[in-house]
């Protein structure tokens, strides 16, 4: 590309677009969603109970991962499963946590669209992120 | 879902926005998009690569591919890669990528949380 484009351009140096990178994240930092999320992450690794039932479900999940693959559990472990699972879910405080992170992710989302509206990237796609994780 | 986003946040977000168009990776990306979109040559040759690709896939399901369309194939995909405009394009948006991962890896170490895999609007 010809570079005598640059002449009549101020380009900003990576370090100021990394600084106002900063800034914003700064900024979310400060949003109620980002706070509530973080109160509520902290109160969930603070839940023993809630711990235990999650590390109940991981556990059983590990156990089954080979028949869950192949989609061949019997009745009796697909009961099981979702016994843990429903006992992991109702945990008042995975109830919370759940909801901060959606909230939390409802902002996040509307920020990425703005962003990728004015850059002309999709910022989430740019960044390597898939559905799958 | 109405989000509303705080006037502090508003600003940051357009701060974060006008520095990232101001940067040397994002100045390079808009200019060769902007010659891909008056290139009518590239544009054509850009169609016809995805119509061919999208022929092939659909006959490659059906199990009748022929060598003639694996040639033609082949041939249209020299012809994007000897096209300078095209080219060019293609780099920039690579730069203008990985200077967007690093912003976010930037943001992401400060959040303690990936700012990209949070806004994703993707599902399995």
């Amino acid at each position: 590309m010809d570079d005598k484009v640059f002449d009549d351009i101020e380009i900003a140096p990576p370090s100021v677009v990394l600084s106002a990178a900063r800034d914003f994240a700064a900024a979310l930092v400060e949003t109620p969603q980002y706070r509530a999320f973080e109160q509520t992450a902290e109160r969930f690794r603070q839940d023993q109970t809630a711990q235990q039932a999650m590390e109940a479900y991981r556990q059983k999940q590990m156990d089954l991962r080979h028949l869950l693959m192949l989609n061949a559990l019997s009745a009796e472990q697909t009961a099981e499963l979702e016994s843990l699972q429903n006992a992991f879910a109702n945990q008042p405080i995975v109830q919370e946590y759940s909801k901060a992170q959606t909230e939390l992710v409802t902002l996040c989302q509307a920020l990425e669209d703005t962003l990728s509206e004015s850059i002309g990237l999709n910022y989430a796609a740019a960044c390597g992120v898939s559905c799958c994780g | 879902m109405e989000t509303t986003i705080s006037p502090q946040l508003q600003e940051a977000t357009e701060s974060l926005i006008n520095n990232l168009l101001a940067s040397e990776a994002f100045v390079r990306y808009q200019n060769a998009r902007a010659q891909f979109n008056a290139d009518q040559e590239a544009h054509d040759l850009m169609d016809q690569l995805s119509k061919s690709q999208a022929r092939l896939r659909q006959k490659q399901s059906s199990g009748g591919v022929g060598q003639a369309e694996i040639d033609s194939l082949r041939l249209l995909q020299q012809r994007v890669q000897r096209n300078p405009v095209i080219m060019a394009y293609a780099q920039s948006q690579d730069e203008a990528v990985s200077f967007l991962r690093e912003v976010n890896g930037e943001i992401s170490q400060l959040l303690g949380i990936n700012f990209a895999t949070f806004a994703n609007h993707a599902t399995c």
